[in-house]
């Protein structure tokens, strides 16, 4: 059981990163102990900021033989309060964003190495110079770094094609709970010598030590992609959609396949400046896709679509410009939904032929529990990941609303996992499902991670109160 | 009323150019239609139509200069719902300015249009020349960097307004006429034909996407090839471009400690103030 730090433990902290890389002034912390959207609030009696992977080591060394508990932070985006400290304020952050390099580019092997601190925005930059592309993107990319991304498993939108985060990892540098500097920045894509730790760590929600560095998978550049935008008359329609995208774009042709409901659409074009309903069709769905493929093939699958009555209308991108606004549509749901009211959120999956089923059940069980809740489906349903979120109802009182939050995602989960899928499909368990997760995991399961935990970080100082275990 | 479009491809402005032996290596980029350009369709389809989504009165012909694979952007325009596109076969590094006004001339000779308009410039070599030259030498009113444009009813002139430093501008030019646009003639109510569509009328603030049922009509809709030749205007160019060359790399900054500092910084060593 991690313990309050005393005064000394402080000072100590202190000397190791000197005074350019700690605060405990409030104005400096403030913005690191509250999460982007206000849900969750923490405290802290020091904001730690090493500058190089000895520090890191040196401060859970300290951290470790005084069991004070940890919490890394990266670019504070996370969604399930994982990288906020504890209302206790009885644990230090450790936050990686002054540890940003990229540590070198290997075009031929196509891998990069980058450090926690580094934004996601920064690599994909890095990658592009040297005409490579790291695919993971995200909404939230210009300020998430990777460390955070790592330790999140962070999805986005490429996942369809390129895999989630751990997918996209082939060596990691590693601060253990303990203190030691584990060297595995191996740039292999064969390495069958034992256990693979590295995935231990990813998704760990910083549980089981701090990640300093990552060896990146690069990928050849796209050198052509299509961004259409589609009318669809139902889940089943985007399903069939999907397969039809596959198979005229050939191998790994569809590169993002986002599904957005009619009503996600409606607010973002209300409160989002500048957004505007880009078909002149209104339809229940829609689905916002990239396919790396010629603009003729593009074409003739829409045409196909139309056909088979798969869609009823649509609209191509004719520039990265206007690419990028119909992207901009997808990535501001979050925010119009924001200002519209309260939102219940959850962040499911289920597979992907299951999609339609699940929307449907879903959607009666919790419009019959909470009369006049507005849904608000959108999300990776090429991966069977739905945002199955909910504003509250036109005029209801937004505290009110909120508070059957628990509600109306027991009702959600029971429909999820009856389709064989799970209840946080990428944003991960934090301090938000905690619970939530312990319910649905058996008890073999439990008990395995419980013991990885324990063989991990024995003091349990590492983000404590986080994570399932 | 018939409206001939200028288009230009330019590369994807994105991309980051390579730039080597002094010039700009083009083989990976991905082409599109110079945003100008596509402001300049949208203000023609806007001009020629009862309003948004209305009924479409008059034609609106796009065409271009360049190689046979421009044939993607033109067909994008056409998909946008322009009504005829004619392709001049050409290469960039063979044209100017110059030549560009001149074939253009020639263009406008055949199709007898009753206005022109295009991009204020192209953003590859933003050269901002084309259309003041082809004005000139049709001896034809030029309006620039129109923001926005009220065809009078009896299609004989236009009230256009540009915006100029001390604030917006307002001219009638009479028709046939070379009108060049900036970027807010794609407003919600910059363009309108007083002929066709109401004062109330409006439209997005954008241009309009290829639409599913614009690219089907656009496959039936005629697309011609020609060359300088045919139009009977000689090549040669007035301005040669000897060399590219990227800009220099920015150095890094350094972090002043103070604004004391800073300012003797502004003062001794990059002597600005
Ligand atoms: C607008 C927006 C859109 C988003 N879209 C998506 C999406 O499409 N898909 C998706 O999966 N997620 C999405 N997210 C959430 C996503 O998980 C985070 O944005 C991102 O992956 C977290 O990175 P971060 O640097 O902000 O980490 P933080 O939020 O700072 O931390 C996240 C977790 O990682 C831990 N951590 C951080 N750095 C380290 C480290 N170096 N070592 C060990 N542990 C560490 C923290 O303790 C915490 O548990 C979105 C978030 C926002 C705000």
């Amino acid at each position: 059981m991690p313990r309050p730090p005393d005064q000394a433990t402080l000072e100590r902290l202190k000397q190791i990163t000197g005074p350019a890389g700690w605060s405990d002034d409030p104005d400096t912390l403030a913005p690191h102990l509250v999460e982007w959207r206000s849900r969750y609030q923490g405290k802290t009696p020091l904001l730690l900021k090493p500058a190089n992977t000895a520090e890191v080591a040196e401060i859970v060394r300290v951290c470790a033989a005084a069991e004070v508990g940890i919490v890394p932070q990266g670019g504070n985006t996370g969604l399930v309060g994982a990288q906020i400290p504890r209302a206790s304020g009885h644990e230090v952050l450790v936050n990686l964003s002054r540890i940003n390099r990229v540590r070198s580019v290997d075009p031929s092997n196509n891998t990069l190495i980058a450090e926690a601190g580094c934004v996601l925005a920064a690599v994909q930059q890095a990658a592009a110079e040297h005409d490579r592309l790291f695919p993971l993107s995200l909404a939230a990319e210009g300020s998430c770094q990777i460390g955070g991304n790592l330790s999140a498993n962070a999805g986005g939108i490429h996942v369809l094609r390129y895999g989630n985060s751990r997918d996209l990892v082939l060596g990691l540098e590693v601060v253990t709970a303990e203190g030691e500097i584990w060297d595995g920045l191996r740039g292999l894509r064969k390495d069958n010598t034992g256990y693979d730790l590295k995935q231990l760590y990813i998704g760990a929600e910083g549980t089981l030590g701090i990640i300093t560095a990552a060896v990146l998978k690069l990928f050849p550049r796209h050198r052509q992609v299509e961004t259409a935008f589609v009318a669809v008359p139902s889940p089943e329609a985007v399903l069939d959609l999907l397969s039809l995208a596959r198979e005229v774009s050939g191998d790994g042709g569809v590169l993002a396949f986002e599904m957005i409901s009619r009503f996600a659409l409606d607010l973002v074009v209300k409160h989002v400046a500048g957004s505007i309903d880009p078909l002149a069709t209104r339809s229940p769905w829609y689905v916002l896709c990239d396919l790396t493929v010629a603009r003729a093939t593009a074409e003739t699958f829409m045409t196909q679509a139309l056909d088979h009555g798969l869609i009823a209308d649509a609209a191509l991108a004719g520039s990265a410009a206007q690419a990028a606004a119909l992207w901009k549509l997808r990535e501001s749901i979050s925010e119009a939904q924001k200002r519209e009211g309260g939102s219940i959120k959850n962040d499911v999956s289920v597979p992907v032929s299951h999609i339609p089923d699940f929307i449907r059940q879903a959607l009666a069980a919790v419009t019959k529990l909470v009369p006049g809740i507005r849904p608000v489906p959108f999300g990776h349903v090429g991966d069977g990941n739905l945002h199955f979120n909910f504003s509250q109802p036109a005029g209801m009182d937004q505290d009110a609303y909120l508070a059957r939050w628990e509600e109306v995602s027991r009702v959600v989960h029971a429909i999820v996992v009856a389709h064989g899928g799970s209840i946080s499909a990428e944003h991960g368990i934090g301090v938000a499902k905690r619970e939530e997760a312990r319910r649905y995991k058996s008890a073999v399961e439990l008990d395995l991670m419980r013991r990885i935990k324990q063989a991990f970080d024995p003091k349990g100082i590492m983000n404590p109160g986080k994570g399932i275990i | 009323m018939k409206i001939l479009v200028p288009c230009k491809r330019v590369p994807n402005p994105d991309l980051k150019l390579k730039v080597a032996n002094g010039s700009v290596d083009l083989a990976g980029t991905t082409w599109q239609v110079n945003p100008f350009d596509e402001y300049a369709v949208e203000a023609a389809l806007r001009l020629t139509e009862k309003g948004k989504g209305g009924e479409r009165v008059g034609e609106v012909v796009v065409v271009s200069i360049g190689p046979k694979d421009t044939s993607a952007q033109l067909k994008q325009l056409l998909a946008m719902g322009a009504n005829r596109a004619i392709l001049v076969a050409g290469d960039d590094s063979a044209l100017d300015s110059d030549l560009v006004a001149r074939i253009l001339r020639a263009v406008v000779a055949a199709e007898k249009p009753d206005l022109v308009i295009t991009g204020k410039q192209a953003v590859d070599g933003d050269d901002n020349q084309v259309g003041q030259i082809l004005a000139a030498s049709l001896g034809w009113p030029q309006a620039t960097f129109l923001a926005s444009i009220l065809l009078a009813a009896d299609g004989k002139s236009a009230t256009v307004t540009r915006e100029v430093d001390a604030g917006v501008e307002e001219r009638r030019v009479r028709l046939p006429a070379i009108m060049t646009v900036d970027l807010r003639i794609i407003g919600k109510k910059a363009v309108r034909n007083e002929a066709l569509a109401p004062a109330t009328a409006e439209w997005e603030d954008t241009q309009r996407l290829a639409s599913l049922k614009g690219i089907m009509a656009a496959k039936k809709k005629e697309l011609r090839e020609i060359t300088v030749e045919s139009l009977g205007v000689a090549g040669g160019i007035l301005v040669k471009t000897l060399r590219h060359e990227a800009p220099p790399a920015r150095k890094a900054g350094v972090k002043v400690a103070s604004v004391e500092e800073l300012v003797a910084k502004l003062h001794n060593e990059a002597k600005v103030i």
